[in-house]
């Protein structure tokens, strides 16, 4: 899953495709690099400038119509908390919805089920939209996570949603510490015994920077080597920056966890 | 009544495990300890540890700061039983100084009245001829963008109003606080403060403010007070 941003202030290369053709240069980039997913985003995770539903509409309904127009074919994921947006970009031919923020509005899960579109399942901790965790402490964070994003998915399935279209995310950073992003990452495989597909959002965040004190452009072997924990841990779905590097490390743990055999082998072999 | 007290900020980096390699913030750890020993100094008959929570109460004096929730992974459970935050905290720094006396883990609501709040302190206050208060107390949380809150510019002139009563020892001043204001300013510290003024109820200390900065975003102050005379 390659991110295109369509903001002008997010964290990583903030503003890289605000504009249109930016933006749609960076899918041709993400889809020729080995995505099979695009998951556009209007709306930065972090607190700053209000951007409304009328905005964030603006922001990716259209561009999600171009994207559709382009390639028939991939997965248009769209990062939205709103069902309103949901909706709109639905309408647009979007397959997925991406609910970071873990159900703040329930809603959502109502347009994913009317559109026959995908919902992502994610534990926010409760946190509103846009903030940041303060001073957040779970007796068992995995405990927590499992159990919001479980019932996040039951809930999606009594409401319609088509349940292989459910995958559920513990989102990193997202009410959490390191240590909790730590933690849920070295437990990853209590997600997915759940049987949910599991999506992880690893890519250049906070956790990996406080872990090697380094910032966001020096994050990408850091956010490698917890993808490589992930995906041996049976992560599916892997939403990334740097859709080369994160490709190879994706298909090398499923070569070593035998799930896909090398590209080619010849050696020793002639 | 109470022969000296002593404000600590309580986020949870105080406790240096949680920091990783980094001490992240040795000068502020080393300014709760100095304020906490010198808290000690006067020989209290018991030592009260005041921390905000979500709700008032009255902890066991064996309580400790559960780290593993900020902390998963980092293992070594503490010996008491858990308590909120702040009184984890205050509880540690009385440990960290070697206070092996008595002490009350006494938990104020976020959401209670300053009345509330000062009547609390007065209560305290009567525990014992010699009390010792430990505040655990927290300036807003929205000093800058990159603060935990975000940006809020009422923060900063409403932390300046709580360091210049502290400095001047004008407590009943923090009684007058606005909780709905603190609230969102998320000065999670506002109910103890206003728990101190009621404490030192007519006492005009003299104070001396030994930390008072915003490393990240959230208002942190330490401070050790005194009744004159």
């Amino acid at each position: 899953m390659g991110i295109v941003n369509r903001t002008p202030d997010s964290f990583f290369r903030p503003g890289l495709t605000w504009d249109e053709p930016a933006a749609m240069a960076r899918v041709d980039e993400v889809i020729a690099a080995g995505a099979d997913i695009v998951d556009v985003g209007g709306i930065p995770a972090a607190p700053g400038a209000v951007v409304d539903v009328a905005e964030e509409i603006r922001r990716t309904a259209g561009f999600v119509g171009a994207i559709r127009a382009r390639y028939p074919d991939v997965v248009i994921s769209v990062d939205t908390w709103r069902h309103e947006t949901g909706r709109a970009v639905c309408e647009a031919g979007a397959d997925l919805l991406n609910d970071s923020w873990g159900g703040f509005d329930v809603r959502l899960a109502d347009v994913a089920a009317e559109f026959g579109a995908g919902l992502v399942c994610a534990h926010a901790g409760r946190q509103q939209p846009r903030t940041r965790p303060f001073r957040v402490a779970y007796p068992d964070v995995m405990a927590d996570v499992l159990d919001q994003t479980t019932r996040l998915a039951d809930r999606a399935v009594a409401v319609g949603v088509q349940p292989e279209r459910i995958v559920i995310d513990a989102a990193h950073d997202f009410g959490k510490n390191t240590w909790h992003s730590l933690e849920v990452t070295r437990r990853l495989a209590e997600m997915t015994e759940t049987g949910w597909p599991v999506l992880v959002s690893l890519s250049n965040k906070d956790f990996v920077g406080e872990t090697l004190n380094l910032p966001p452009e020096q994050r990408l072997p850091g956010t490698l080597a917890a993808t490589s924990v992930c995906a041996w841990l049976g992560a599916r779905i892997f939403r990334v920056h740097q859709v080369t590097e994160s490709r190879q490390v994706v298909d090398m743990v499923a070569a070593i966890r035998g799930d896909r055999p090398p590209a080619r082998a010849v050696r020793g072999l002639a | 009544m109470i022969t000296s007290a002593a404000v600590c900020p309580a986020p949870p980096l105080l406790a240096r495990e949680l920091t990783g390699a980094d001490p992240v913030a040795p000068e502020l750890r080393q300014a709760c300890l100095q304020a906490t020993a010198a808290l000690l100094a006067g020989v209290p008959d018991i030592v009260a540890v005041v921390g905000v929570a979500a709700e008032t109460g009255v902890w066991p004096p064996d309580g400790r700061l559960d780290l593993t929730a900020y902390g998963p992974g980092l293992g070594g459970l503490s010996a008491g039983p858990p308590v909120p935050l702040g009184l984890g905290l205050g509880a540690r720094l009385l440990d960290q100084v070697g206070y092996s006396g008595r002490r009350q883990l006494q938990s104020v609501g976020e959401q209670e009245p300053a009345a509330t709040c000062a009547a609390l302190g007065v209560q305290l206050a009567s525990m014992a001829a010699r009390v010792a208060l430990l505040l655990m107390a927290d300036g807003s949380a929205r000093r800058g963008v990159r603060a935990p809150g975000y940006l809020d510019e009422r923060s900063v002139p409403f932390d300046a109003a709580v360091e210049s009563a502290i400095r001047a020892g004008d407590l009943p001043a923090l009684l007058a606080l606005d909780p709905v204001l603190a609230h969102e300013l998320m000065a999670t510290g506002r109910a103890g403060w206003q728990v101190l003024a009621g404490a030192m109820n007519g006492l005009r200390p003299a104070s001396e403010i030994t930390y008072c900065d915003d490393p990240f975003g959230v208002a942190y102050l330490v401070a050790t007070l005194r009744p004159r005379g």
